[in-house]
């Protein structure tokens, strides 16, 4: 793709402490539990307080997490707004169907109907920052951050002058049930730090949200560039093999060059040997972050933030990875392996900028 | 009557999830739109939704419904209106 792509800002909101930005500062958040769920900041700093009473959870995520990168980027009114969900809003889509079933399809708050749309997070963010641009909300499972990103690189190749591109997801607990149902989670119940001693059959649940200002042209101020994207359905380990080779290969990079690898590895006995992948090249470090956001369809987008960071600070945030025996020794390039459960499986590379 | 509209502010408090707002902070007059507790008009369709949950009621005609929402006292008095003598 012809092109640059850079990170000018971003924020995030997760079980982590993310919001607050300093990420070699705040410690690791454990949950005791399968299901984790994103500290959340106070919202009233970023939305009005008549708009946030009709909220949902995940929508004053989007919102807040996408009105604070915006914010730190110096951007009001971005060149188009990009975002990828793999369920929207969980909340209000439940109410809506509960709301169906007990009033027998009679007397709909339409509150619920409107906000379990998938493209109500965009929405907000148009309307509170008066964005008229382009628009666009992808819904792909596993690839639904994925297809946001490259939209959004294809935007910028077009002459955008930024994109606000990002993603959103939630947990609710009648949908870790019904996930639990189809083998989605662990059996047993463990902390989150201790995810990768459980492997067997499932892994945690996770949510958050994650957002960027992308931009053409690099500043002082850029935390990265995003040089790669690439995603694969199905594969088989064989067609993964030669597509990361070819992948890295593409963009002018040798496996020895990649000095941090994250990995989306969660335990999961059923899908874990796609990432030994990862260990048929020579790459250096590999550090894998589903103990710090759990897994969901654009978990994708927490690794980006994650690895952006990691490159503009220079430095691991060691008190997140117990596992990191010593701090690489030069972080230039990061490369994001993911999936969602086998089936949509992405590469991600991530330059420092120079 | 009084009964009535205590009940109402209660519904619409919980309807309309008007976090800091209690049933003594509304005025019995006081317009539910623009100056009084600022709604909008989503909260328009989430009142007139309440009408028909609570009390059966279907305002069909939008201008009727205009007219219905100005107050709690508007709207309490719609509904003893509309209840079986």
């Amino acid at each position: 793709m012809k092109g640059k792509c850079y990170i000018q800002g971003m924020a995030a909101i997760s079980p982590q402490h993310t919001f607050e930005g300093d990420l070699l500062s705040q410690p690791m958040a454990v949950t005791q539990g399968n299901m984790l769920s994103c500290v959340e900041p106070d919202y009233r700093a970023f939305i009005a307080p008549n708009s946030l009473r009709r909220m949902t959870r995940v929508l004053k995520m989007g919102l807040a997490a996408s009105l604070k990168c915006l914010q730190e980027s110096g951007v009001a009114v971005p060149g188009a707004i990009v975002t990828g969900t793999g369920k929207g809003s969980l909340q209000d889509t439940e109410r809506f169907i509960k709301e169906i079933r007990d009033f027998e399809e009679r007397a709909l708050n339409p509150t619920p109907f409107i906000q379990s749309t998938y493209n109500a997070v965009n929405g907000l963010i148009a309307l509170q920052q008066k964005c008229t641009q382009y628009n666009n909300t992808f819904v792909h499972r596993g690839f639904s951050f994925e297809h946001a990103l490259l939209d959004s690189m294809l935007l910028l190749s077009e002459g955008k002058p930024d994109v606000l591109a990002g993603a959103f997801d939630e947990i609710t607990t009648e949908h870790f049930f019904i996930k639990s149902r189809i083998g989605h989670w662990k059996q047993e119940t463990i902390a989150s730090d201790t995810l990768y001693e459980h492997v067997s059959p499932g892994t945690i649940s996770g949510e958050g949200a994650a957002f960027f200002l992308l931009t053409p042209t690099a500043t002082a101020q850029s935390y990265a560039q995003l040089g790669g994207l690439q995603m694969l359905y199905k594969p088989s380990p064989e067609k993964l093999h030669t597509a990361l080779g070819q992948f890295l290969a593409q963009h002018g990079v040798q496996p020895e060059d990649i000095d941090l690898v994250l990995s989306g590895a969660n335990a999961d006995s059923n899908h874990l040997h796609y990432y030994d992948v990862l260990n048929s090249y020579a790459l250096n470090t590999q550090l894998p972050f589903k103990h710090l956001c759990g897994d969901y369809e654009t978990a994708g987008a927490f690794a980006l933030w994650l690895g952006a960071a990691i490159l503009k600070q220079q430095q691991v945030p060691a008190q997140w990875f117990p596992m990191l025996k010593e701090q690489p020794r030069k972080l230039q390039h990061i490369l994001i392996y993911n999936h969602f459960f086998g089936e949509q499986h992405s590469f991600m590379l991530l330059h420092k900028v120079s | 009557m009084e009964e009535l509209k205590q009940k109402l502010k209660v519904q619409i408090i919980e309807a309309l999830n008007l976090q800091d707002t209690r049933p003594e902070d509304i005025d019995d007059n006081a317009p539910l739109f623009g100056d009084g507790l600022g709604l909008d008009s989503i909260d328009s369709l989430e009142l007139m939704v309440l009408l028909e949950r609570y009390y059966h009621i279907k305002v069909e005609d939008p201008r009727e419904g205009r007219k219905i929402l100005q107050s709690v006292q508007s709207m309490a008095e719609f509904i003893q209106s509309k209840q079986p003598a």
